[in-house]
């Protein structure tokens, strides 16, 4: 079985006061930690489990510049066999469909059963990209996958929808599935494991090895552009609580107990 | 013969062990967990059992806190051999999902707890604002280092050490700085939970980083941090102290005075880094004792015999197998309360933790106070507890 993982390698942004750069479409990045998108260690891990089981190859994919070596390089450590970047100045400003197109044409060129993505990516949050990909290729798709189990050439896969309910799907491989966090455990990446493939070739493809004309790709191909990003004002009705930890908790508490919130 | 076992076997000298079992009776964890040091050797010697790795959750139960190998009449080091063992389960990449993440954040912001490295310096935001402590990364030269260390930098709880050191270094007139946002994780913690190359690397980045700064002399709050630097970074390049024994050398130079009579029966507990690992018992008496007022009253298993905590080798960040309604910090806080003192006194930021947990899970939070050695020092030369001078 030959599975196709694309992976992106994003900021993280969680503990960090983010900065607007100057041209108001961006977040200030010098000073920020990459690392892999969260959901697409999940999709990674995932690949890995049913090569485990089933046999095959996996291979990942990523595009962007040479700094995303680094994440192909720890799925490469994790057990991937082959890593490919899609790395071209003419790519720079695609849109969730256009980032797929790319893909997709960089997996025309390989064998494949299955291709996994993550849901969505930590920093634009499109969620797009998987299913765009899964349409261009002429293949089913499922999205927010959350358990996927082989027969054969089959596939059922378990879909996390909201209010808790779960639905089941049966597809025909090859397939595309975008994968939800909490599938599995995604395994641990040794500073000894990344050093093992250190020496071990990154393809690097552009648009030309695509046989995709600039126009198509990059801010040209895209029918989305981003306008502005932003800081949403300071709102009302929010209270900050100040003081030491144990402060804090007695101030909540009390608000707590107040407001009716203690049975 | 190279499989698994016969390498731990080889490379760990296990062929030595007459299998008295002194490493066992000795651990601290073996009354809870299923961790059983000297089986741990027996199977390894028998060159079979040790292959199913994966499935010996225990090992995360070991608190590296070194009594096994320190009470080996053989010189064989079993604690060496689960660090050995974990290293085979990190290369492996099946850990738990807490330890992932303590070494992930290791690896990318140079601390275990997830805060950005630009915010490291924020604890000293709780020091008198005319307070102005110098700065290695800032282009400022001084005598010390004071290494702060990841959870005194970021701990609400422990930043208080920190601070409680500056004042007592001042009023030592010690000439020190710290590393400002350049400080990253020292590694003990993370050699010990089986990330050797991560250590390398921490060892490799910290090197530079000391000598850049011209830095030959390391003070230390926190005995981890104390521990790796003075036993496994390059020997011959640097100094290493921990804060107790540079106080103690200051209070016996007449360079420290108590004038503050603290009026508290108080008992001091042994951190396994510090006293049996380093030696290092008498020092942190010696401030005790000195400040007037106070009453010192010794614990049973007190220096060598000191109960572990359960806060080191990686055990901040991970519960694992071990049975928690039987924590031994609990165990520790209830034979203080016995002894009748007041305060509870350690020197190490992780003893601290988790023994203050555990006035709290027992509910002795109105009897007993637990503080580090140099909360207690500064409030005998005078600091008020808010912080201002």
């Amino acid at each position: 079985m030959n599975i196709i993982v694309c992976i992106k390698r994003v900021p993280e942004t969680a503990e960090v006061d983010l900065l607007i750069d100057k041209t108001g479409k961006d977040v200030v990045k010098s000073g920020l930690v990459f690392d892999l998108n969260e959901w697409d260690s999940y999709a990674i891990e995932e690949a890995l489990l049913l090569k485990e089981k089933h046999g095959g190859r996996v291979t990942v994919l990523s595009m962007g510049g040479e700094e995303s070596n680094e994440s192909l390089r720890k799925c490469l450590a994790m057990g991937a066999e082959d890593a490919i970047r899609l790395s071209d100045p003419a790519f720079d400003g695609s849109d969730g469909y256009v980032t797929a197109r790319i893909l997709a044409e960089a997996i025309r060129k390989l064998p494949y059963d299955l291709i996994l993505t993550g849901t969505q990516a930590e920093d634009d949050g499109y969620g797009q990209v998987g299913v765009a990909i899964a349409e261009i290729l002429g293949i089913p798709h499922a999205s927010l996958v959350n358990k996927v189990e082989i027969v054969d050439r089959k596939m059922k896969v378990h879909r996390e929808l909201e209010a808790g309910l779960e639905e089941i799907l049966e597809l025909d491989l090859p397939a595309a599935l975008t994968i939800q966090t909490g599938i599995n455990e995604p395994r641990y990446v040794s500073i000894m494991g990344i050093r093992k493939v250190s020496k071990k070739e990154i393809t690097a493809l552009g648009a030309s090895d695509l046989a995709l004309k600039t126009e198509e790709v990059g801010l040209l191909g895209s029918d989305i552009r981003t306008e502005k990003i932003f800081l949403p004002a300071v709102g009302k009705g929010a209270e900050l609580l100040e003081g030491n930890p144990e402060e804090i908790a007695s101030k909540l508490f009390d608000i707590l107990k107040d407001k009716g919130g203690l049975a | 013969m190279s499989t698994p076992e016969v390498k731990f076997a080889q490379q760990f000298e296990l062929y030595g062990c007459y299998q008295c079992g002194k490493c066992t009776g000795g651990c601290p964890v073996s009354l809870k967990s299923k961790l059983n040091v000297r089986r741990l050797i027996f199977e390894g010697i028998l060159e079979k059992g040790l292959d199913r790795t994966n499935e010996r959750e225990e090992l995360w139960d070991c608190t590296t806190c070194k009594t096994c190998t320190l009470r080996c009449p053989r010189g064989i080091k079993p604690m060496d051999l689960i660090i050995g063992m974990r290293s085979a389960l990190v290369e492996d990449g099946h850990i738990p999902k807490t330890l992932i993440d303590a070494l992930e954040s290791v690896h990318k912001h140079g601390n275990p707890w997830g805060k950005p490295k630009d915010k490291r310096i924020e604890w000293t935001s709780g020091l008198p604002r005319n307070l102005k402590v110098k700065d290695f990364s800032q282009g400022d030269r001084a005598e010390f280092l004071f290494f702060v260390g990841c959870t005194p930098s970021f701990d609400p709880r422990t930043q208080e050490i920190a601070q409680s050191l500056v004042f007592n270094l001042m009023q030592a007139g010690i000439d020190f700085g710290i590393l400002g946002n350049e400080e990253q994780c020292c590694g003990n913690e993370i050699r010990r939970m089986g990330e050797s190359g991560l250590f390398e690397e921490l060892v490799e980045a910290n090197m530079k980083c000391f000598e850049a700064h011209q830095i030959k002399q390391i003070l230390t709050s926190c005995p981890h941090g104390f521990n790796v630097f003075k036993n496994e970074y390059p020997q011959e390049k640097l100094t290493v102290l921990h804060s107790t024994q540079l106080l103690a050398q200051c209070l016996e130079g007449g360079k420290l005075s108590f004038r503050q009579e603290i009026n508290k029966v108080v008992t001091y507990h042994d951190p396994c880094f510090l006293g049996k690992q380093n030696g290092i018992f008498d020092e942190p008496r010696t401030l005790i004792q000195a400040i007037p007022g106070l009453t010192l009253k010794e614990l049973d298993r007190s220096r060598e015999r000191s109960l572990c905590c359960e806060g080191g080798g990686g055990r901040m960040w991970v519960e694992s197998s071990s049975n928690t309604s039987q924590r031994l910090s609990e165990i520790r806080v209830r034979d203080a309360v016995e002894l009748g003192v007041e305060i509870l006194v350690t020197a190490c930021p992780l003893c601290v933790l988790t023994l203050e947990d555990a006035v709290k899970t027992t509910g002795h939070e109105k009897t007993l106070q637990v503080m580090d050695v140099n909360e207690l020092v500064s409030i005998a030369l005078g600091r008020s507890k808010t912080g201002s001078q």
